[in-house]
């Protein structure tokens, strides 16, 4: 194999893997605030892309205004879950909880393309398809501007969580209980982080939906998701941006080596590979934190 | 439970007066025949589901608007499967159960799991465009009709055709870009054997389903300089695979499908920018045809449609068009072999295998569908998006007969001896 070819699959494979680590990121975010891994994470991503979908093609609005007026509803959305569904099970084991998020993400396959019908949507963000070439090299513009806007994203995610509401949420993740106690809004905290979430999720799905168009299978990206959350630490978000990188790249020289020799199919299993391994060696991930109790 | 005096006399009155009237048993017997279409209109099937059936029901309201076939009127019983295979034997058994004379599924894995009762129980089952390529042998396959060009046959009219445009295919690339599933490598056995009577190189490239990134797959096609691509795909995966031929400045020119592409595909890839690729029509597309001008002054205009009026005329809607017009042709052929009936799977088998030189008014090609041949003759055209629409580049024909044929029988064969 060439050394331009492992550049350019190398070059995409990270600019795809950020985009990935976007929708990674708003798991992050719950986890860190509420302890629980939102299994619904691929189907909010699906959501926000039909929402902005149906704002522009449908209401008629500019990609421009239907993108943050789709960001503003699904801020909403993911405040009302936790308003109407989460809040209801406190209290509940942290398992049923993360059952009422697979069922979540189970409706939302369902009922979206039941209500939009379950032809792929074209969600045009005017971001142009000619080849773009550095050399020998073929940048894909489409995830290199997802890519890049992921990072942006991302970085902000940092920096939020270094400010005063960011502190509040950590608090709140530490331990509930003890931030009652000081006065912090608990339920307050753990919607805000459910609110950004699904904002997080819906610039991915307007990323991804402008690459492949709108339809159920947005909800699949749950698994890179999952990977690059586990990879990176359930509860940092400098983990999932590295974390991000290694996936994507993993996966794009993994199509470029081992599918001429294996005769294809090798994408997905390595999400599966970096679930299983990183579970079984590092439970904690990379940069997650190992918490340890005392018995 | 004591019978008063009262009752009795009640009852022994009603049926009295029940006596008088005569049972007319041929007005009690409805003259409806049952077409059942358990398709997939919710999981993965659902980009042409919805098109296709609306262009089969479309179809059908026409033949029984204008009096039905010999008296009777054909029923359509329209269900969903969802692609799950225990509601998809379920519907099959319903649909026996209320005595159905063809079942049209839509679905390759429910076609293969249904294939065995069709073939025991004698009710027709459709697999156009899907199921079993080797149900073409109908001496193996008395009961499932393809009744359309199999995947083998579509791989082998886009070879000859490759071979029409460069002259020789010796020496020459193709690049075969395919999701990793049983329908993704179909071709795969006919492209082998093509590129050893051919002498071409072939490659191929698979993607996992459901194809939504195929980011790393088109750089290695890109710069495997090939002279012909074909993907192979459906849904999300033939836009995304689109959409790369377009980011990595491939030819589209020099890119073909499978019938697997339509209008709704253009519309997310961009219609223009698709402008150039080519794919296998089996039946002419769009409103010109005199079938679909005739849905549409006497169902569509009249409120009768079943679905939206901006789909009549596309690729699918008139593949549903092209398969009901088939089916009921089978019908008219059954009745002029067995005007009586009885109306059963058997006594349209017999009607399905003797359409003859049937192209309903144009829309597709001549078709021949005999007891040994279920393809119907295996012809269909290839057509270019001009930007707006496909448009037709070659006449219908057919290609490498021998080749498919060879591997039918092969194929065929091992179903017999195996059951698989």
């Amino acid at each position: 194999m060439d050394m331009s070819l492992i550049l350019e699959l190398s070059v995409n494979g990270v600019f795809v893997g950020l985009m990935y680590a976007l929708v990674a990121a708003g798991l992050v975010l719950i986890y860190k605030t509420s302890g629980i891994a939102n299994l619904a994470q691929g189907a909010l991503a699906m959501m926000g892309a039909y929402v902005i979908w149906a704002i522009s093609a449908q209401m008629g609005a500019p990609m421009w205004l239907a993108i943050p007026l789709g960001l503003v509803v699904m801020f909403g959305a993911g405040i009302l879950t936790e308003r109407l569904a989460l809040r209801r099970m406190i209290g509940q084991p942290v398992i049923m909880v993360i059952m009422l998020t697979i069922g979540m993400e189970i409706m939302l396959r369902g009922v979206l393309p039941g209500i939009f019908g379950a032809a792929v949507k074209k969600l045009d963000v005017g971001i142009p398809n000619d080849p773009l070439f550095l050399g020998d090299i073929l940048i894909n513009r489409a995830t290199m501007v997802g890519g890049l806007i992921s990072l942006g994203l991302v970085a902000l995610a940092i920096v939020f969580f270094n400010s005063r509401l960011g502190i509040l949420m950590r608090a709140v993740s530490d331990d509930q209980t003890a931030s009652w106690s000081v006065g912090i809004r608990v339920e307050r905290a753990i919607a805000i982080a459910w609110g950004l979430s699904a904002v997080m999720a819906t610039t991915a799905g307007v990323l991804w939906g402008a690459t492949q168009g709108v339809d159920w299978s947005l909800s699949l990206l749950l698994i890179k998701a999952l990977a690059i959350a586990i990879l990176g630490g359930l509860d940092s978000i400098p983990g999932v941006l590295i974390a991000g990188v290694l996936v994507g790249l993993a996966e794009s020289l993994a199509t470029g080596f081992l599918d001429p020799i294996v005769g294809g199919g090798t994408r997905d299993v390595v999400a599966s590979t970096i679930i299983l391994v990183t579970l079984l060696l590092r439970p904690h991930g990379l940069f997650g934190r190992e918490h340890i109790e005392r018995v | 439970m004591s019978v008063t005096r009262r009752t009795l006399l009640t009852s022994a009155a009603a049926a009295a007066l029940a006596a008088q009237f005569r049972i007319d048993p041929a007005a009690a017997q409805e003259k409806v025949i049952r077409f059942s279409m358990p398709q997939d209109f919710t999981k993965i099937y659902t980009f042409v589901t919805s098109e296709y059936n609306q262009g089969q029901r479309d179809y059908i309201s026409l033949v029984n608007a204008r009096g039905g076939i010999n008296g009777y009127t054909i029923a359509a019983d329209v269900s969903d499967h969802g692609n799950d295979l225990p509601r998809a034997i379920e519907a099959f058994e319903r649909a026996k159960s209320q005595g159905a004379v063809l079942v049209d599924p839509l679905s390759t894995p429910v076609a293969r799991a249904l294939t065995p009762r069709a073939l025991a129980d004698k009710i027709n089952l459709i697999t156009a465009f899907s199921g079993r390529s080797d149900a073409a042998d109908g001496t193996v396959f008395p009961y499932v009709f393809p009744l359309s060009p199999n995947y083998w046959t579509q791989i082998a009219l886009l070879v000859d055709y490759f071979r029409q445009q460069s002259g020789d295919l010796k020496g020459k690339k193709i690049c075969f870009v395919h999701i990793d599933t049983p329908f993704g490598k179909e071709p795969l056995p006919v492209l082998k054997r093509l590129q050893e009577k051919l002498g071409f190189e072939l490659s191929t490239f698979p993607y996992t389903p459901p194809g939504n990134d195929q980011s790393a797959i088109w750089p290695q096609v890109r710069r495997a300089r090939p002279d012909w691509i074909v993907f192979w795909g459906a849904g999300v995966g033939q836009t995304v695979a689109l959409t790369e031929v377009i980011r990595n400045g491939l030819p589209l020119n020099k890119v073909s499908s499978s019938v697997w592409l339509s209008e709704s595909d253009m519309d997310v890839v961009g219609r223009s920018q698709a402008a150039g690729v080519l794919k296998i029509e089996p039946c002419a597309s769009g409103r010109a045809p005199k079938l679909i001008q005739e849905i549409l002054k006497e169902v569509v205009e009249p409120g009768k449609g079943a679905g939206p009026t901006e789909k009549v005329g596309t690729a699918y809607y008139n593949y549903g068009v092209m398969l009901a017009s088939l089916m009921v042709e089978g019908v008219r052929q059954a009745f002029a072999r067995a005007p009586q009936g009885p109306i059963s799977g058997e006594w349209l088998n017999a009607g399905l295998t003797s359409i003859t030189n049937f192209d309903a008014q144009g829309l597709i090609p001549p078709t021949t569908v005999t007891k040994e041949d279920h393809q119907g003759g295996g012809k269909a055209r290839i057509a270019r998006w001009d930007g707006a629409k496909f448009v037709p580049v070659t006449d219908w024909f057919t290609a490498y007969s021998d080749v498919v044929w060879e591997v039918i029988r092969e194929s065929a064969a091992e179903f017999q001896k195996s059951g698989k």
